[in-house]
């Protein structure tokens, strides 16, 4: 699903986002990506769905090498992947419905089918008594269900989360882990960044570790040992 | 176009129309500057109007009379002559010769009753003329004037007149309100221009977390800019009706008050408001100044991310 080879991303003032890394993710895999804060996970994450280019070093994405994609076909890539926030990033003057369906709007679905496929996802994801709400008067939790719903709706083989736990309390971060798991469940690639060594530790998927922009350490599940490790990153 | 296309353009649209809905003072602001500034554009089109139908009107009345000299006998074979060579020149129409007599006769007819300060005349003062009419394409000062100079020319001819004065006189005040006009167009839709681009912005700052949503779930430029392509268009169109509809209030209404200065003015026929092509005309102006700013105001929208 996802190969990146020796992926450099350099800022203005010769700061790095990522150095040399180079990583391949299978389809229906779930990956943590992990490290410190300031490590890369996100700019990783970005990379793939193209909203930066690599500096230097190719990516491909679900067949797409990223690096070299222009920006008009960037649409493209991004109606195969799912994308979730920390700050959910819902439109405030938009109903619960309306922020789920604009993926299969924007997809061109028939209105009956975006309907359809739209109350489904919510009604899935206990949201089915909220369609109506605008999003602030959502708990945070159903906010990031609803963000979720809007990554997942369209069925995309690959699902990036950047943090989807950060702002949550731990109980309803374990809900949301147990939407994404489901959904990996069904088939989606996931990939994960979080810091939270909780989940780390209660889902033992694959880990990809970044810090101060490079790959240290690449551990599969079958290489854990028996409990899985537990890493505590400082958060600054 | 295919049909996820189609859709995509469809919800663009529906996109366009909420993002009005949801900043209806942005709207309103844009619309009512853009009316201010085509009222006045629509205005001085409406003087250019009315004064040019003058300068027709009085093209179609205008006639040249070349006054013979006095020493020039009278006989019907040159008189004749002198007809025929007239009609033969660019831009005639016709010729009529007036007789002394006849002239003095139409003088007295124009006197009405103030006639009698004719009859202590010894004898008649008036020259013999031939008045000459007009082809329709030299009812233009320039024409009329350089029509006016070859008959001149004739060493039977005394005098030449036309209402050069006149003519002349309007033709430069309605060359110096055209001028005045273009550069008062270019400064205005410079003006529209950069309002429409203005609000276009503020709309688009005031949606920015939708552009970003919308990109991040994969929506392709078109996507993201028709909304605001159709809010600019729509914004044009809209304050394009809105300054016909005062201008034909202000038509309607300061007519009566300087009706009198006008008839003066203008002749018999009253002031005309625009016709349908100028009312079309005014309509695409709006909307190309809406669709211009909002193309502006979106140059530097980036396509990614």
């Amino acid at each position: 699903m996802i190969q990146m080879y020796h992926v450099e991303m350099r800022y203005p003032g010769e700061t790095y986002g990522l150095r040399d890394v180079s990583v391949s993710i299978k389809r229906g895999e779930f990956v943590f990506l992990t490290g410190p804060s300031g490590a890369g996970k996100t700019t990783l994450l970005r990379l793939l769905f193209g909203a930066e280019h690599p500096s230097m070093g190719q990516i491909v994405v679900a067949g797409r090498n990223v690096s070299r994609l222009s920006s008009a076909s960037i649409p493209e890539l991004r109606r195969q992947i799912g994308v979730i926030f920390q700050d959910f990033k819902l439109l405030s003057e938009r109903t619960v419905f309306e922020n789920v369906g604009i993926t299969l709007e924007i997809a061109g679905l028939p209105r009956r089918e975006l309907r359809a496929r739209t109350w489904s996802m919510l009604r899935r994801l206990g949201l089915g008594h909220r369609l109506d709400h605008r999003p602030r008067t959502l708990s945070g939790g159903e906010q990031q269900r609803v963000a979720i719903a809007r990554a997942l709706v369209n069925d995309p083989p690959l699902l990036l989360a950047d943090e989807p736990t950060g702002n949550l309390d731990p109980d309803l971060a374990l809900d949301i882990m147990d939407i994404i798991a489901d959904a990996h469940a069904r088939g989606t690639t996931v990939i994960v960044a979080t810091h939270d060594p909780g989940l780390l530790e209660r889902y033992p998927h694959r880990r990809i570790v970044l810090d101060n922009g490079r790959l240290v350490m690449d551990r599969r599940p079958d290489a854990f040992p028996t409990p899985a490790p537990q890493v505590v990153w400082p958060v600054s | 176009m295919d049909r996820h296309r189609l859709r995509r353009l469809m919800s663009a649209l529906r996109s366009g129309i909420r993002g009005i809905r949801a900043t209806p003072l942005i709207f309103a602001l844009s619309v009512s500057s853009m009316a201010a500034g085509l009222l006045l554009l629509g205005t001085y089109l409406l003087v250019v109007q009315n004064m040019r139908a003058v300068i027709e009107r009085f093209g179609h009345e205008l006639r040249v009379v070349a006054f013979l000299k006095p020493s020039v006998r009278p006989e019907p074979a040159s008189l004749d002559a002198l007809r025929v060579r007239f009609e033969a020149l660019d831009g005639v129409s016709r010729v009529r010769f007036v007789s002394k007599g006849q002239a003095l006769e139409n003088l007295r007819a124009d006197l009405g009753r103030e006639a009698s300060i004719l009859e202590g005349l010894e004898r008649n003062p008036l020259p013999a003329s031939f008045e000459i009419e007009l082809a329709s394409e030299s009812r233009s000062p320039g024409a009329v004037g350089a029509l006016a100079a070859r008959i001149a020319e004739s060493e039977e001819i005394d005098e030449v007149r036309y209402g050069e004065d006149w003519v002349q006189g309007y033709a430069r005040i309605l060359r110096a309100v055209v001028w005045l006009g273009a550069g008062l167009g270019a400064f205005l839709m410079l003006l529209l221009g950069t309002i429409v681009a203005g609000t276009v912005r503020l709309a688009l700052y005031a949606r920015t977390d939708e552009i970003q949503i919308q990109r991040l779930v994969g929506a392709g430029g078109l996507f993201v800019r028709l909304p605001f392509y159709l809010e600019g268009a729509l914004q044009g169109a809209v304050a394009a009706a809105v300054a016909l509809a005062v201008l034909y209030g202000l038509f309607q209404l300061g007519l009566p008050i300087v009706g009198d200065l006008l008839a003066f003015m203008l002749g018999r026929s009253a002031p005309a408001f625009f016709g349908a092509g100028e009312i079309a005309l005014l309509f695409v102006m709006g909307v190309g100044l809406g669709l211009g700013g909002a193309v502006l105001s979106l140059l530097r929208l980036e396509e990614a991310p």
